[in-house]
């Protein structure tokens, strides 16, 4: 899958990355819709290329994917730029690995099934968050 | 015995299972069953929420929600027969039942089922083995009653069976298990090829072709002439985003014989392995090699015209207009572009009006050949150069090109037909893609600050999606007669029996309402747009002006947001492309679907449960009737507990037996005054039977006819003493079972009433009266028609009224029971003076409007 035009002009720039395509349309879709710049990505090589070309305010990454994981994305997304904040999303399994992330300075952790008013808030919190909690301010 | 009294005394049948247990003993059992049932229900609606379109979810959560549910029906049925041993039967039935979810889970439940279905037999417990195009047939022949050529399906089953009779089931497996490796091309595309040729010359599996000419035979007794088939693909995946138009075989004017139609049929079974629609496959479904195909058989139409209709213009969605394209005789030499056409584009009002035609030069056309197959014909040059399509036929095309998008929710790709009579027939509906323009999602968000906000961030989302139209205001049952196409249905309270007009709405808002309600479940089946919990929203809108409902975003607009429409109908997200959502759907559509709607019918018998929510109302209504029972048991009641007398300030004479915090503590030993009742669903009841006016104290003039006619119903002697004496209710803190005699009627009416809405429920029985049976019949029919206005399910056999409603928050369930106390002192002695339906009819009226003097007047 390509990733969606990104020509469209918002306030705040999205980056989002799951292998499962279904997870980028229905966020690109509601997002969009809310007037965000939203790029979506099935490979996470080619997102994190994207990350090298372009800054982003607010990437959300699916936790496992082939290739490169999401704790991966996340620390490579953090040290292009550490004023991105990542919210990362996780199976229905769950597991402890939440700790580690907000270690590595992720954002948020949305556990599977979760509705798109969970990741709209999360996202809606990420811009409203005081400057230190998504680090140096671009 | 008279008739009527063996009636009488079934209807006051002792409940021999449970005589003379303490009721406290039986309300404890019972609220085992409720609380595996709710705990049962809870994961079924919150598995039906997810497919609401409102949440991502994997397949780990389907697996670990499945297994709960398994084990929640499990406990179901065992407390059940706690309560009553007497349903020991229902084991098997679990059992039965959980083997066909264990076949979904594996993606086996495509080799069950029927061979073969007529269409209009498709119901969605189908939809996984007659393929994506044959469901979208029978669900236009359910929901629109558009016109479809006759004709079967024939089913998946029937496809696993010709893979194992010829053996090609280790070829087939050994072709899946490679699918997702990208090395062995080589092997695979081998594989293919053998499987495409085997299927062409495979023998038939037993049986398989009697049952064809049995469908045959009936197929061609509706025709009057000579007739032919149209066998066409409808693989699972044909009703996604990918249409997998053109890529499966078509054999078109196949002879009506077994052999011609079985040789057509394993063409196009075949064709599921031809390489082009491999290809595209695999770029749809890389990781999923499972195939399988259904095939639509249906009657071959002789056409005058033929053509594609697009609902939505795909360069323009927020244009508005529809584009329909034709030409003389048969469609497809349209659909495979190799014939000019001429084209028409209309506007999407109701009715429709013509925009533009394009008429082309149409040298030839294609018509039905004398032996099988079509042949290309020379045109008259009259014919060339005339529209094929006139003004009449456009827009009565365009009027069901508007209902097939307003029904699917998403723009359409119609193919239809006019007969040689001028006769339309709709042929296929697949979803049409749309692209979203760059201005249209870079405007988006700006456009539609022009539009006023009625509502924003208020309710809850029952389904997803955004519906444009004007607004009907639903606020009782009669509202819904007039229900317009396309218009947005606005309501105080959601309710199931909205499903009568539910595929003509664009969107459903009510006041009150829950994301896991039956009409909830109808919305997501329907795709409507749907938002619950909306306070206020009654006094916002205006009957026949235009809103616009976003129930993604959770906002009401004024008008039509055009730019809001044009962007959902070029993005509308198809979540059915994943496996996940597949697999919920399909697993859905084998637990959520009810068949045991009516306990008065023979039916409602466990071998009749066909899904988990069967057994679930099956268990329900069980342990009800354990309840019901109880009340009714009268002497064991006064035998065993304590009954004091109710003191009310009108004649009822009723005696209460409390089970626990049903009255307040430190009352008298015998005497419990209204005040002390601590009961909140008797309560209710009582308030409504003291309502000012309600307990008339008139009398009614009784006839000669009426007088003998009740002698002869209730001689005291044939019911043993029983009800001639005491009215009795059986209450606790949340629950009240209250069984009596007013005059010569009999009422039962069992309710919980607690603070989760699904535990309550209301049951309400009616039997007899003092006065003739057409009298008893005219009461029946006024109680009847009330408790209907009030979202009742109801039923009636004779003189028997029964009625159930349930799964209300317990302020509305207070305000039903406060009404259902105002009928009951209402009716109470009514009959007398139903001499006509007119009568009837101004009853109803009075009840209805709080006009309750007009008994006593």
């Amino acid at each position: 899958m390509t990733a969606l035009d990104d020509t469209v002009a918002g306030t705040y720039r999205l980056l989002i990355i799951d292998d499962e395509a279904i997870v980028g349309i229905r966020l690109a879709h509601t997002f969009t819709k809310m007037g965000y710049k939203v790029t979506t990505h099935t490979d996470p090589a080619q997102a994190l290329a994207e990350v090298e070309r372009q800054p982003f305010d607010v990437v959300v990454t699916d936790l496992k994917m082939e290739g490169i994981d999401g704790m991966e994305i996340l620390r490579r997304v953090k040290k292009i730029n550490p004023s991105t904040r990542v919210i990362m999303i996780t199976g229905y399994a769950g597991n402890d690995t939440a700790d580690t992330a907000f270690r590595e300075g992720a954002f948020d952790f949305i556990t599977k099934p979760f509705s798109l008013d969970e990741i709209k808030n999360a996202i809606l919190r990420s811009f409203a968050a005081p400057a230190q909690e998504r680090g140096e301010k671009k | 015995m008279h008739p009527l009294l063996l009636k009488i005394a079934r209807f006051f049948g002792r409940a021999d299972h449970n005589s003379g247990v303490d009721p406290r003993l039986i309300l404890e059992r019972f609220r085992l069953v409720l609380r595996s049932n709710n705990r049962a229900m809870e994961i079924i609606a919150d598995l039906g929420e997810k497919l609401s379109g409102n949440y991502i979810f994997d397949s780990q959560y389907i697996h670990d929600n499945i297994k709960d549910l398994i084990n929640t029906l499990h406990d179901s049925v065992e407390a059940l027969n706690n309560l009553d041993a007497r349903h020991r039967e229902l084991y098997p039935v679990l059992t039965r039942l959980t083997e066909h979810i264990h076949a979904v889970m594996r993606h086996k439940d495509d080799r069950q089922g029927p061979r073969i279905l007529p269409l209009e037999e498709i119901s969605p417990l189908h939809w996984g083995i007659v393929g994506g195009k044959n469901a979208h047939l029978a669900e236009i022949i359910h929901h629109l009653k558009l016109d479809i050529p006759p004709g079967f399906a024939i089913t998946t089953r029937t496809y696993h069976e010709l893979i194992d009779h010829n053996g090609l089931r280790p070829l087939v497996d050994r072709y899946e298990s490679l699918w997702a490796e990208t090395d062995n091309t080589d092997e695979l595309e081998n594989l293919r090829y053998r499987l495409a040729s085997a299927l062409t010359t495979t023998e038939s599996p037993p049986g398989l072709m009697t049952e064809l000419e049995e469908h045959l035979t009936d197929l061609i007794s509706v025709t009057d002439g000579p007739c032919a088939l149209a066998v066409r693909s409808s693989a699972p995946e044909e009703d996604l985003d990918f249409s997998f138009a053109g890529q499966f075989l078509s054999r078109l004017n196949v002879p009506p014989e077994p052999a011609a139609v079985f040789a057509a049929y394993r063409d196009v079974a075949a064709s599921i392995f031809s390489r082009r629609a491999i290809d595209y496959r695999r770029w749809l479904f890389p990781e999923d090699g499972h195939m399988s195909i259904g095939v639509g058989c249906q009657l071959m139409i002789d056409s005058r015209v033929s053509g594609v209709a697009y609902t939505t213009d795909p360069g323009n969605p927020g244009d508005e207009t529809m584009i329909i394209v034709g030409t003389w005789g048969q469609g497809a030499g349209i659909v495979e572009g190799e014939f000019p056409g001429d084209t028409f584009m209309l506007s999407k009002d109701n009715p429709p009006t013509i925009d533009t035609c394009q008429i082309s030069r149409k040298d030839s056309a294609l018509y039905l050949a004398d032996d099988d197959g079509l042949e290309e014909r020379n045109l008259t040059p009259e014919l060339r150069q005339t529209p094929c399509l006139n003004e009449a036929q456009l827009v009565e095309l365009g009027q069901r090109v508007l209902q097939l998008e307003n029904y699917f929710k998403r723009p359409q790709d119609i193919e239809w037909t006019f007969d040689r009579r001028g006769r339309l027939f709709i042929l296929q509906s697949r979803p049409l893609l749309v692209p979203v323009t760059r201005e249209l999602r870079r405007d988006l968000a700006e456009s539609i600050k022009q539009y006023e906000v009625l509502v924003s961030d208020l309710g809850q989302v029952a389904q997803q999606g955004i519906g444009a139209g004007p607004v009907h205001v639903v606020r009782q049952d009669t509202d819904l007669d007039d229900f317009p196409d396309g218009a947005i249905l606005v309501g105080r309270r959601d309710s199931s029996h909205f499903a009568r007009v539910m595929h003509r709405a664009a969107a459903i808002v009510t006041e009150i309402g829950t994301p896991v309600s039956h009409m909830a479940t109808l919305c997501r089946e329907m795709k409507v747009p749907s938002l619950v919990n909306v306070p206020g929203i009654l006094d916002l809108v205006e009957n026949g002006r235009d809103i616009t409902v976003d129930a993604e975003d959770r906002r009401i607009f004024r008008g039509r947001v055009k730019e809001l429409m044009a962007y959902q109908l070029s993005t509308s997200v198809n979540l059915e492309v994943t496996r996940e959502f597949r697999l919920l759907r399909q697993l859905l559509n084998s637990i959520t679907r009810l068949h045991l709607v009516d306990p008065l019918m023979d039916q409602f018998t466990p071998d009749r449960c066909r899904t988990y929510h069967d057994l679930l109302r099956y268990i329900h209504e069980s342990a009800v009737m354990t309840l019901v029972n109880m009340g009714k048991d009268e002497r064991s009641l006064l035998r065993n507990n304590t009954a004091r007398h109710l003191d009310l300030p009108i004649p009822a004479g009723i005696l209460v037996i409390d089970i626990g915090g049903g009255v307040a503590p430190k009352t008298p030993a015998d005497r419990v005054p209204f005040a002390a009742l601590t009961s909140i669903p008797f309560r209710a009841i009582l308030n409504g039977m003291l309502y000012p006016g309600i307990w008339h104290r008139a009398t009614m003039p009784v006839g000669f006819h009426d007088l003998m006619s009740s002698m002869l119903s209730v001689p005291t002697d044939a019911l043993e003493g029983q009800y001639t004496g005491h009215n009795i209710a059986v209450i606790s803190h949340n629950y009240v079972n209250l069984c009596f005699r007013f005059g010569y009627h009999f009422n039962i009416i069992d309710a919980r009433c607690d603070e989760r809405e699904r535990d309550n429920h209301i049951y309400f029985r009616f039997l007899g009266g003092a006065t003739d049976l057409s009298k008893r019949r005219r009461r029946v029919r006024l109680i009847a028609e009330i408790l209907t206005a009030f979202d009742f399910n109801v039923r009636t056999r004779g003189d028997l009224v029964i009625a159930r409603a349930g799964n209300m928050p317990r302020s509305e369930m207070e305000r039903i029971l406060d009404i259902l106390g105002r009928l009951v002192g209402f009716t109470r002695q009514l009959d007398v003076r139903l001499d006509s339906e007119t009568a009837v009819d101004y009853y109803i009226e009075a009840f209805l409007s709080g006009n309750y003097d007009v008994v006593s007047s």
